[in-house]
């Protein structure tokens, strides 16, 4: 009988821990915005091609020793503006976009968006 | 197509007398064939040379992607002067004027001449052709001769860190370069 009584808790117990789990699993959206980190480092973007989802933060951070900038390549639609050295510059991802440094128009690199369903 | 066999000759000079002195103090088992504030007085020299070429650049041409070209010289040139002050100052080196630095300088006002000389579309590439021949020599005698002689650490990861910045120069000046080309 004493058994049975401590099974029964130790599944109640289980249950419970199963439940809070599940709780706090659905109070986090899968599709959370994240964080992505580019370095600016050595006259390169790295990682040079970068795959977010739709709404994701990307930073962009100079280690480098010189002023560099992020602009969308094809129309120059959009620029950082320049980036100094040790600072660093951040954009909300919504679409994919070649990019590339206009101060060093060698330095290219690219954000690949997946769209989030719903969004 | 002048200036870059001056900057050619100039460097096959610095190298042949470098490679002549190395041979010497190979077989004399003396120091180094630069020290590291002859080093210092190499690297300040050549970042010098291409701000004053940059300075030209801007008085005399109207081309964009000339003007951009030179405006990144500029700043990433003075970025780099400021390092190495910054670094001799921090290691109490202080540069010192040596025959190669003297042959990069004697070079240098030939080539202000002949550029000065130029105006429109012909200064426009001979300012780029130059700036190819230039940084191509450059990287070769950071790579072959200052980063071998230099002894400090810093001095020497210094010189190793602006390596990509001058490869990155030389592909967006041959990028200038071939637009003009086919034209």
């Amino acid at each position: 009988m004493k058994r049975s009584v401590k099974l029964f808790g130790f599944f109640l117990l289980l249950s419970a821990l199963v439940f809070l789990l599940n709780c706090c699993n659905s109070s986090t959206p899968k599709n959370t915005p994240e964080k992505h980190i580019v370095e600016i480092v050595q006259m390169k973007f790295q990682p040079e091609v970068l795959h977010v989802n739709e709404g994701d933060t990307v930073v962009f951070i100079n280690k480098d020793l010189f002023v560099h900038d992020v602009t969308e390549e094809l129309h120059k639609s959009w620029t950082s503006k320049p980036i100094a050295s040790g600072s660093s510059w951040k954009m909300v991802a919504t679409q994919s976009v070649d990019y590339f440094c206009s101060i060093h128009v060698v330095m290219k690199g690219k954000i690949i968006v997946n769209k989030v369903p719903g969004k | 197509m002048k200036i870059s066999k001056t900057f050619t000759n100039t460097f096959s000079a610095v190298f042949a007398a470098a490679i002549m002195l190395s041979a010497t103090s190979v077989f004399a088992q003396t120091n180094p064939k630069l020290s590291d504030p002859e080093v210092a007085s190499v690297a300040v020299a050549a970042n010098q040379i291409d701000i004053d070429y940059s300075k030209i650049a801007k008085e005399k041409s109207k081309n964009a992607d000339v003007l951009q070209f030179a405006t990144t010289m500029a700043t990433d040139h003075a970025a780099v002067l400021a390092k190495a002050t910054a670094l001799v100052k921090k290691l109490g080196v202080t540069p010192k004027d040596n025959a190669v630095s003297q042959k990069l300088y004697a070079d240098a006002e030939k080539t202000k001449k002949d550029l000065r000389a130029k105006s429109g579309k012909a200064f426009d590439k001979a300012y780029i052709d130059n700036e190819v021949a230039y940084h191509k020599a450059v990287i070769s005698a950071v790579e072959t001769l200052l980063i071998p002689e230099t002894e400090n650490a810093e001095l020497k990861k210094l010189l190793q860190d602006i390596l990509p910045a001058l490869k990155s120069h030389l592909a967006h000046a041959e990028m200038v370069q071939k637009a003009f080309n086919s034209k």
